[in-house]
């Protein structure tokens, strides 16, 4: 048992791990080098020339050779980081090499990257322990699968053994026999536009056109740098475009979004991407997360709010959505990443919101749950309420939306229906495909 | 083989659970047992002096204006902000006060006032100042602090020292009874707006998190301008019943304010960052141990400098026995 991380790594354990692991204001070299800058060193100072030389030669060779390992780690997204990291592992050159659900973190570019790397350590007769909860990628990575559920090993498949259907039944627990995705292949949606962007204008993208209309679950879909996540945030006044606006066509034509707090006021709500440390108070009880968005609701006379309508607010949403807990009081820190997730739903069920901006739902919660929130989208749509669902999961995007709009280097380059000939290669030729391919 | 399953994990539900009670319970707790070790500690050290009748009326005096500020205070720290200029603004406050009677022939309800509006407008250069700037709220308090000690000493220097208040017009504020009505009003209306109402819970969440709380639809800018309007006011009030208490004005009245109101919320187990955990009750206890303790230690005779000395290592030991770091733990590398 290694007796902490350095100790581990210097037996040649290496690990990447889920959560943001690089150093923002130093520069990428000095990243990849972390704790081996001794080696550069002569008489005390350290020759940061070679470093970076040799940092770089490590980016080209592992193909990320468009990251420059002269600038500051800080100006890098999220994915480029955690490929800062991969290199990192590189220089080290483990035996052991531990891979937390990195590639949550990744798009196309990253994946790749890191699978070349994993094919590498396989070939040189190393083991690697990849931990995912991404199906297709366990089936396409690994030679052992070994399931767990609460805190327990289940069952090691291997070979031909290792099927979704299996892994999925032993994740569970149980035969599956809900369904998972939406069974109907209808695109169906009403007439009326509930939210209304036009010629928006932030970030990465540039002039993006939407509507959304009641009913509709729309998809937002592309590699994770195309602009999805800022436009979400647009949607939902977080930021404010350079040019364009948002407006709630129902309320008024003019009822521009503003702010969060506009949005919330009429009836939308957002699930962030990062969810602790956006969507969720972690320090806070889980009454206090639930409540946050309806307080002007509960708010009577002078401001006061009575804790039986609070206490009444907070056990309804845990019955509906079956959120394992001891009670209201229990701190978010105690809960696993999918009572969390379903925390935030009813932050947002709870306020009743009629427009919800949900930036990957499904991100890093397992099986259960992700069929527990597939339904719960099927009821809001039934209901009534809009969805706008930005994912990189292409599964999950065919299985769920009416309209998908795909994104690329901050433009949308096509628009997809729902039908049941939809295939993920369709949608993937837009999000990485040529100029001629999208002229089509 | 199922049912075994359950077990298991409710076991480990159990333990997490234990565990975050544990913890709840020592910052519940312990800040309690401070205050009776303390007060049963410098009894025996003080021979009884500390609890006599006339000593126990003085610890109310004495901690009137910790308690008031306090109560102001717990707002701006629950939504993790800070002020580290509330002791010279609570002196400019005073000089403010006794310059528009003495100098202007004003009423003393306009000063009265005047010392409010004082003290309204440097904790709100602190709070909307810090929150628009994007700016640390202790650098700008600290700018803040410097602006108020400058004119508090020009001011004071211009009235030609140390000035006396005239007691034939201000001893009203040392009527005993209508300090115990203000504190106790004061300690109710703040509670009930802390613990009860929109504004006071909205503090706590974006101490949590400020982000969440944003895109929660929750406006900062609203709870932090609120939060420092009624700190100001509480600092405004305190600083005409020092006056009053003191007898004169120097260029150090008011000095230290700030430090005490963060030690007494350091012994009652108020969290530092702000956040949920934040309690009024942890306040009050924590203004009656730091009185208790000055009090105690300068009946048994230990000189002034030592106390202060005493203070220092106190605050810094509680705040690193108490700081909860689950925040820092996301951030910190590897």
């Amino acid at each position: 048992m290694p007796k902490n991380m350095v100790d581990a790594q210097n037996h040649g354990v290496g690990m990447i791990v889920q959560e943001q692991g690089t150093i923002g204001n130093i520069s990428v070299a000095s990243n990849v080098f972390t704790g081996r800058l001794e080696e550069f060193s002569k008489f005390g100072f350290i020759n940061m020339k070679a470093v970076t030389k040799r940092a770089q030669e490590i980016l080209n060779e592992i193909g990320a050779g468009d990251i420059n390992a002269a600038s500051l780690t800080a100006t890098l997204n999220f994915e480029d980081r955690k490929i800062v990291e991969i290199a990192r592992v590189m220089v080290a050159d483990p035996d052991i090499l531990i891979v937390d659900e990195t590639t949550t973190a990744l798009a196309m570019k990253g994946r790749k990257i890191l699978y070349n790397l994993i094919e590498r350590f396989r070939a040189n007769n190393k083991a690697v322990i990849f931990i995912s909860h991404d199906l297709d990628e366990l089936m396409s990575v690994c030679s052992i699968v070994t399931v767990l559920r609460d805190g327990r090993i289940i069952q090691s498949l291997e070979g031909d053994k290792i099927t979704q259907n299996n892994m999925r039944k032993l994740m569970v627990g149980r035969e599956l026999s809900e369904h998972y995705f939406r069974e109907d292949y209808e695109c169906t949606y009403g007439d009326e536009v509930v939210l209304d962007g036009k010629q928006i204008t932030y970030g990465s993208f540039t002039n993006v056109d939407l509507q959304l209309h009641k009913g509709e679950i729309l998809g937002l879909c592309g590699l994770s740098d195309c602009g999805m996540h800022e436009l979400g945030k647009v949607l939902f006044g977080i930021e404010k475009p350079i040019t364009g606006r948002v407006t709630l066509p129902q309320l008024d034509k003019d009822a521009e979004v503003i702010s969060p707090s506009f949005a919330v006021k009429h009836g939308m709500g957002y699930l962030s991407k990062d969810r602790d440390r956006e969507s969720v108070i972690l320090n806070a009880s889980i009454l206090e997360n639930i409540e946050m968005p309806s307080l002007n609701r509960l708010a009577g006379l002078l401001g006061y709010i009575s804790s039986n309508s609070e206490k009444k607010l907070a056990q309804e949403q845990i019955d509906i959505l079956k959120i394992k807990c001891r009670d209201s009081k229990q701190r978010l820190t105690e809960l696993s990443g999918g009572n969390k997730q379903k925390v935030v739903f009813s932050k947002w069920l709870g306020c009743k919101s009629d427009i919800l901006i949900l930036d990957c739902a499904t991100r890093g919660i397992d099986v259960g749950v992700k069929a527990a929130i597939y339904q719960l989208l099927e009821e809001m749509k039934a209901e009534g309420k809009s969805i706008v669902l930005i994912s990189e999961e292409l599964p999950e995007m065919i299985g769920m939306c009416d309209r998908m709009l795909v994104m690329k280097d901050g433009a949308i380059t096509a628009e997809f229906r729902r039908s049941a000939e939809l295939t993920e290669a369709d949608i993937i030729k837009y999000m990485i495909g040529s100029v001629e391919s999208n002229a089509s | 083989m199922p049912a075994e399953k359950v077990a298991v994990i409710e076991d480990i539900d159990e333990l997490l659970i234990k565990k975050a009670q544990r913890k709840d319970m020592i910052r519940n707790v312990l800040p309690f047992l401070g205050l009776v070790f303390t007060i049963v500690l410098l009894t025996i050290a003080t021979h009884g002096l500390l609890l006599s009748g006339q000593n126990l009326v003085n610890i109310i005096n004495q901690c009137f204006t910790t308690a008031l500020v306090g109560v102001g205070a717990a707002f701006v720290y629950a939504y993790g902000g800070m002020d580290f200029s509330l002791g010279p603004a609570c002196g400019l406050a005073q000089i403010v006060f006794i310059g528009s009677f003495m100098r202007f022939d004003m009423p003393v309800w306009v000063g009265i006032i005047l010392a409010i509006l004082t003290c309204i407008i440097a904790t709100m250069i602190v709070g909307a100042g810090s929150h628009l700037l994007h700016l640390q709220p202790f650098i700008v308090s600290l700018c803040v602090r410097s602006i108020c000690t400058g004119l508090l000493e020009a001011g004071n220097n211009s009235m030609g020292g140390k000035i006396v208040v005239p007691m034939d017009t201000f001893g009203f504020f040392n009527n005993n009874l209508l300090k115990t009505i203000i504190l106790l009003a004061t300690l109710v209306i703040s509670w009930f707006i802390f613990e009860k109402t929109k504004l006071g819970k909205e503090a706590k969440l974006i101490g949590g998190n400020r982000v969440t709380a944003r895109q929660s639809g929750i406006r900062p800018l609203r709870v932090i301008v609120l939060s420092h309007l009624i700190l100001g006011i509480m600092v405004g009030v305190a600083a005409c019943f020092m006056m009053a208490r003191n007898g004169m004005i120097t260029s150090g009245s008011g000095g230290g304010l700030e430090f005490n109101i963060m030690i007494a919320m350091a012994l009652g187990g108020f969290p530092m960052e702000g956040g949920a955990a934040a309690k009024i009750r942890s306040v009050i206890i924590g203004v009656l141990t730091i009185t208790f303790l000055t009090n105690g230690l300068t009946i048994a005779g230990v000189d002034n400098s030592y106390i202060n000395v005493i203070k220092g290592v106190l605050f810094v030991v509680i705040v690193a026995l108490s700081y909860d770091r689950t925040n820092l733990k996301q951030v910190v590398f590897m």
